[in-house]
């Protein structure tokens, strides 16, 4: 294709520019952005990363501009040449492991090295014995060996316990037999599996004598460390192509009755005795569901980061795109109104908005809580430890703030992942047409956090975990309704049975704490009436399955807008943040409370917490208010997540507004499409007449 | 590749007899259903004939698309776009034919806008003489064309298009000029790499009147037929930038371009002059009456993109119920047996909840499609005459309801996908790439929140005559519904559509159009009586525009059952389809269940009983849902999906596209970050990826 000509070059948007209208928005607002970032990140994160957004913007292996063109093999290929530098970066600038995933957060693009960085080393430093840590952590440590995490399968996700792939102990070689009895057994999804990983992480059903010991953690080597080939009647390789994740090489595994040494096992918990053949377990593993606890607690916190880049973008964006004049304009005023300023528009963007700090702060509260928990936990752990079963859900409610926590980052989870993923495309529907284009860098990264639905327990399934512990916790608050609380479940749901007679009234539009107790009323309603139809009327469970969905979405619900109320009100946002600021956070506060109460307005209802002339109310003035006041400081609040735009890799979130400027020069500069000229007659069998440089090779 | 151990494995447990179990649980006659369905132009029998076509091509094989960079998308593309076309000349199909090509080929193909857009402007819009110098060079392919409009500043305000046309009066031209980097085309599909021609719209810009002024002024956009390359080299001509706009989140064969015009200079005839001319004379401008035509195609267009939403929504469906048929997940939690099987994920309520009201909502959106064709197809005639007639009205409507079932579509087929769990995310679910092609459909054509304005704009016309003069005879069903509303809205009971677990069939049409009618007069109110401003009322207006058009489709689902041949299916098939109506329309009332109350239309005491109403119907239709999926009757080629496979072969398949056709298994990469080549073997210190960054 012909260079630019000189004509194209020097032409300009129409109308006032990006640059001016972003300038103008951050004009109308004095939210000071460095405060508030300070507030959201603290300054040694945000040091931090300009540090380490320094050193990768100097490497070309981590420019982006090809990303949006490039092929499967091209992706995952350029994956592995990042995850390489950046190993090398890491002993290079001796970064921390908080410096080393602050740079993984920057590329923000799944890499091949994903799960051995983090379940691989976590498996065997929580399972192995010393030995075991001494054999394979050491070389795993030094990338020597390069592991995964390999537990579902491609007939099973969730329920761990349906596993198919068998560890056989044979007592005359004293060694397991790793075998794939069915299609359905091979291990599927496995990250880091497809064509990186020489080990792996096998959980598989433990058989000895045959009888069946359920799942457990096996360290198995796959690959040779030489040929990088599949050892001998192992089968192993890439899954194919996915709606995202196209980086990474999740990864199929079959076994053909391979036989492993007894030191496979991972034994800290459970081993099998070689002399006398016999199972035998010692402690129990409880603390994997901290672990547990602490990674969903992780994914509440990123949720609010992970949907702020869509709404940093879609916000900046509709603050530069105009589109028709407004209706009621008078004659005179000319030119287009900027679509922000659509309440159509804003309806959509500035609950997301709130939404964004809602998740932020719940998730730094429920970090709190488990670090809290762990240092107790840490306290007690030899004479409690034993007592408890196998499952969560077992653990003693009511009585526990551990049970508590686990309930709730459950639920947290599925909520706070919902909200982000479909927040994402509600974010990239709202820039219209150009939302649509991959230069709006909202579509790959929705693609790309998909699967966070579904993993870490799916969305669904785990609302029934907080379902059951909801039902235990009402059990125990019924059957002695006067003892005392102990933990903030047991205090809602003793609160409600206790003006159960008398009702309530709470004044959600002028009194954000009523906020606060109409969602916590409305979740102890939900947990009685789910508890009469199982207790009472001995429902069957499958019945019940989207009831204990609603309690666990009205449950977690409550759950941020209570932490984001109290983030608020602690000394520790309000000292470091101006008086007129923490207003507009409260602001936030109340359109995310009284949209989600509108949006759920009937359960509100139902349950007696307000009147259907508050909702009405909250919908037609309460809401509307607050999305005018907010209206201005919309771009300086987006601006405070302090988003590079490196990071954002986007044409319509550019912090300068430079919008249709980068929209051209991607499509036109880095398009290889455009170096290849077509015969575009169907007469004629010839595709390509000529073709500039390397585009792609044929492949059909 | 080569035989292993793995040849031989089968699932745990057999996903054909599984579906074969399904089928023999239901007594549904599929084909009967399927003719109820689909038997209009020939669907069924069309749809044979190509699918039998072309899956014998290799060319139109789909497993690798997914591994193909976006250039190498697009060469596919425009080699399937290239065969399609031999293909029909040496079949002898007719233009339905090729159509079927593009549907069941399933990709945007970049001959897509020269046989729909380009073709259509050239025929409504060119004068006598234009259309018989175009027409047979664009039916010979001799060019190839596309349509240019939207720009990289301006989508759905028309009005707001900065590309100009000036009239030069001395050498009887026009100029067409990019004073903007906004100006620039953009989105405009075929024009990046494929298009010799292109339909531009643009400003009008002519001299003033008046013997002492000067300038130019516009006279509104008008539409130009322009050649854009060289014939033969297939070269951007003097003074035109052209382009592709690059990767999007679908729509990977097709080359959506940019264009800008320097000064660029075209003859008088470029101007499509059916309805409009400029003088050579005077340059006087004069407007030959109204492309009043359009409006009557315009309600096909929708009730065409009606009836294609419904069969992504079904192939979506498809995929989705068959797999989680196959699909197994936990043992019962109240089962006390260890031998117990898992349990089919379709029989969780939390699965149903998801899958079967769609399920539902395929139907609902079938019979409002065919209500829309048969309306036009009647008032065809008088249309053409310039007598809209009962189509007015149905026109109106026709943005709205475009606009919801586009969106229950698009957000359907997530919903679908998100409910197969992981496997969902996996190339194999064939409802990637459906997803990411659909989800454009929400936007293009104006925004489907801009346009319900226009559905609200006329709500509220409608009922400020309605106040005006309460009994008039009314002229339609709106006008109708809106008098019966004022009369009763004093002493409204709001009402229960359940009773006693019964379901009121028509209690159900009942509340829904009162809903539609209450919100048409709080618009009313906020608009005309307390002149509230219009930005401040796009909110409330969305949500009438969205009532109004579910109270259309409950309407006519249930008028259906009386007006077409519903009622004569054979076996359960009417009661079944019944339980869809009342699953669709328990669910949408549930999900808005306050707009609902607060309009009067249902009392809120009676909202509790639906969960337990909506369960029992879901356990009605849980046994003939695959049957109920396989009348859709969406080929496997269409489908293009491992999990939705109509043999069950779920876990074969998925097992046999990574292992057997997946390029990145034939690549031995080396894992170790100290050494730098990627490759293994290839020694080039990851030289190779570091070009093509």
């Amino acid at each position: 294709m012909a260079p630019t000509p000189d004509w194209v070059k020097q032409l300009q948007p129409s109308g006032p520019q990006g640059h001016e209208l972003l300038a103008a928005e951050r004009a109308c607002s004095q939210i000071p952005v460095e405060k508030l970032s300070e507030l959201i990140h603290t300054k040694e994160v945000l040091d931090r990363k300009q540090r380490v957004l320094n050193i990768l913007k100097s490497e070309k292996v981590f420019d982006k501009s090809q990303n949006y063109f490039a092929g499967r093999i091209d992706r995952f290929e350029a994956a592995l040449a990042r995850a390489k530098k950046l190993t090398n970066l890491r002993i290079k600038h001796g970064w921390t492991l908080d410096e080393y995933r602050t740079a993984n957060e920057l590329i923000s693009e799944p890499g091949p090295y994903g799960l051995h960085d983090s379940m691989f080393l976590v498996t065997i430093d929580g399972q192995g014995t010393e030995e075991q840590k001494e054999k394979f952590l050491t070389k795993a440590e030094k990338y020597e060996i390069i592991g995964c995490y390999a537990q579902t399968e491609l007939g099973h996700g969730s329920n761990v316990r349906g596993l198919e792939t068998t560890a056989t102990w044979d007592s005359a070689s004293k060694s397991f037999i790793m075998h794939s009895p069915h299609l359905t057994a091979s291990k599927w999804w496995i990250g880091s599996l497809g064509k990186t990983a020489n080990f792996a992480a096998v959980m598989a059903q433990l058989i000895i004598d045959g009888k069946s010991y359920g799942p457990h953690p096996f360290i198995v080597q796959i690959r040779d460390l030489k040929t990088h080939e599949a050892l001998e009647g192992v089968h192993v390789g890439d899954i194919g192509p996915k709606f995202g994740y196209n980086t990474m090489d999740n990864g199929f595994l079959l076994f053909n009755k391979v036989k492993i040494p007894h030191h496979s096992m991972l034994a800290r918990f459970s081993r099998v005795d070689p002399q006398t053949n016999k199972y035998i377990r010692q402690g129990s593993p409880s603390l994997v569901y901290g672990t547990l606890t602490w990674v969903r607690s992780t994914i509440v916190m990123q949720a609010g980061s992970v949907l702020a880049r869509g709404v940093t973008i879609a916000t900046r964006y509709a603050a530069i795109r105009r589109q028709f004049q407004d209706r009621d304009a008078p004659e005179w005023e000319k030119g287009e109104n900027a679509v922000l300023n659509y309440t159509m528009v804003q309806i959509r963007l500035l609950p997301l908005l709130a939404a964004t700090f809602a998740l932020h702060f719940t998730g730094k509260a429920m970090m709190n809580l488990y670090q809290e928990n762990q240092k107790k936990m840490n306290a007690a752990n030899a004479n409690t430890e034993s007592k408890r079963g196998p499952g969560p859900e077992e653990l003693g409610a009511g009585s526990d703030s551990l049970a508590d926590l686990h309930a709730t980052s459950c639920g947290l989870k599925a909520l706070s992942s919902t909200i982000a993923a479909e927040g994402l495309e509600v974010c990239r529907r709202a820039c219209g047409g150009h939302g649509y284009s991959s230069f709006s860098g909202i579509g790959s990264w929705y693609a790309d956090y998909l699967p966070t639905t579904t993993w870490e327990g799916d969305n669904y399934m785990l609302t029934q975990q907080v379902a059951r512990y909801l039902l235990k916790s009402a059990r125990t608050v019924i059957s002695n309704p006067s003892a005392a609380a102990t933990n903030d479940t047991t205090a809602i749901l003793s609160n409600y049975l206790k003006r159960s007679e008398i009702g309530c009234a709470f004044d959600v539009l002028s009194n954000d704490t009523d906020i606060v107790q109409a969602f916590a009323w409305r979740t102890a309603f939900l947990t009685f009436e789910a508890s009469k139809h199982r207790d009472e009327q001995k429902k069957p469970w499958n019945d019940l399955l989207v009831d204990f969905y609603r309690l666990s979405r009205a449950h977690s619900q409550y759950m941020v807008v209570k932490n984001f109320h109290e983030a608020l009100e602690s000394r520790e946002v309000s000292s470091q943040i101006d008086t007129p600021t923490l207003g507009i956070l409260r602001k936030l506060y109340r359109l995310f409370a009284l949209h989600t109460l509108e949006q759920e307005g009937s359960e509100f209802y139902a349950s007696g917490a307000v009147t259907v002339k508050q909702i009405s109310l909250a919908r037609t003035n309460a809401v509307m208010k607050l999305l005018k006041e907010i209206r201005p400081h919309a771009v300086r609040l987006v601006d405070s997540w302090a988003f590079d735009d490196w990071v954002l890799d986007s044409s319509l979130g550019r912090e300068d507004g430079k919008v249709y400027e980068d929209m051209f020069y991607r499509a036109s500069e880095l398009n290889p499409l455009n170096r290849i000229t077509v015969d575009p007659y169907p007469t004629s069998s010839v595709l390509f007449k000529k073709v500039e440089g390397e585009v792609g090779r044929s492949k059909l | 590749m080569m035989p292993d151990f793995t040849d031989h494995l089968k699932p745990r447990y057999d996903g054909t007899a599984t579906l074969q179990a399904e089928r023999a649980g239901s007594n549904i006659d599929v084909d009967e259903l399927a003719h109820h369905l689909l038997s209009r132009d020939g669907f069924l029998e069309r749809q044979k004939k190509v699918v039998d076509v072309l899956s014998r091509d290799p060319l139109f094989k789909k497993d690798q698309q997914m591994n193909l960079s976006r250039p190498e998308r697009y060469h596919l593309g425009l080699a399937r776009a290239k065969a399609i076309q031999r293909i029909v000349r040496r079949e002898g199909w007719s233009h339905e034919d090729y159509k079927m090509c593009e549907y069941v080929n399933d990709e945007m193909s970049p001959y897509h806008l020269h046989m729909t857009m380009f073709v259509t402007t050239v025929r409504e819009q060119g004068s006598k003489e234009q259309q018989a110098y175009w027409m047979p060079k664009i039916l010979n392919y001799d060019i190839i064309g596309c349509y240019a409009q939207t720009e990289l500043g301006h989508g759905s305000n028309v009005r707001g298009l900065e590309t100009t046309a000036k009239w030069d009066p001395v050498k009887k031209e026009f100029e067409i000029h990019s004073p903007y980097l906004t100006a620039s085309k953009w989105w405009n599909g075929a024009m990046g790499r494929t298009a010799t021609h292109a339909i531009v719209v643009a400003q009008l810009l002519l001299p003033k009147k008046g013997a002492d002024s000067e300038g130019y002024e516009s006279h509104g956009v008008q539409t130009f037929i322009i050649q854009i390359r060289d014939a033969k080299t297939h070269q951007p001509l003097d003074g035109i930038v052209v382009g592709d706009i690059g990767p999007k989140y679908g729509y990977a064969p097709m080359d959506n371009g940019y264009m800008l015009f320097d000064h660029h200079r075209v003859p008088k005839l470029a101007m499509l002059s059916r309805y409009a001319e400029v003088s050579d004379e005077t340059g006087a401008f004069t407007r030959l009456g109204h492309p009043a035509v359009v409006y009557g195609s315009l309600t096909f267009v929708r009730g065409q993109i009606i009836m294609h939403a419904r069969l992504v929504l079904a192939r979506a469906v498809t995929v989705a119920v068959r797999y989680c048929t196959i699909r197994r997940q936990f043992r019962d939690r109240d089962s006390k047996s260890d031998q117990d099987e898992e349990m089919k994920v379709l029989d969780y309520p939390t699965v149903q909840i998801r899958i079967l009201p769609l399920l539902a909502t395929t139907f609902a959106l079938h019979y409002t499609g065919e209500l829309m064709y048969n309306m036009y197809n009647k008032s065809r005639e008088t249309i053409e005459k310039g007598d809209f007639g009962p189509l007015a009205e149905l026109h109106s409507a026709s943005s709205g309801l475009k606009s919801l079932c586009t969106m229950l579509a698009a957000d359907g087929i997530e919903t679908c996908r998100r409910a197969m769990g992981g496997h969902g995310f996996g190339g194999g679910s064939g409802l990637v790439g459906i997803n990411a092609d659909y989800l454009s459909k929400p936007t293009v054509e104006g925004d489907n929140w801009m346009i319900t304005q226009q559905v609200a704009a006329h709500l509220i016309k409608k009922m400020t005559e309605a106040v005006k003069d309460p009994s008039a005879p009314p002229k339609d069903p709106t006008t109708e519904l809106f008098q019966f509303y004022l009369k009763n809205r004093k002493h409204r009971i709001p009402q229960s559509v359940v009773h006693n677990s019964q379901i009121d069939d028509k209690a159900i049409v009942d509340v829904f159009q009162w809903r539609a009618a209450d919100l048409s007069y709080r618009a009313y109110q906020a608009r005309v009586v307390e002149k509230k401003p219009w930005t401040k009322l796009m909110i409330q207006l969305h949500a009438l525009s969205r009532a109004y058009s579910e109270q259309i489709l409950v309407t006519t689902f249930y008028n259906s059952f009386s007006t077409t041949t519903t009622s004569t299916l054979s076996g359960p098939t009417p009661s079944v389809l019944k339980t869809c109506f009342r699953l669709y329309a328990l669910y949408t009332l549930d999900t808005f269940a306050s707009s609902f109350t607060l309009t009067n239309a249902v009392s809120p005491d009676s909202i509790p009983a639906l969960s337990d109403a909506i369960l029992d119907l879901m356990t009605e239709l849980r046994p003939h849902a695959v049957k109920l999926v396989d009348s859709w009757s969406i080929p496997d080629f269409l489908l293009d999906s491992a999990l939705g496979r109509s043999d069950g072969k779920v876990y074969e398949e998925l097992y046999d596209l990574a292992h057997r056709r997946n390029p990145l298994n034939r690549v031995t990469f080396n894992p170790y970050w100290r050494d730098e080549e990627i490759v293994l073997g290839s020694g080039d210190g990851g030289r190779g990826i570091l070009a093509k960054l």
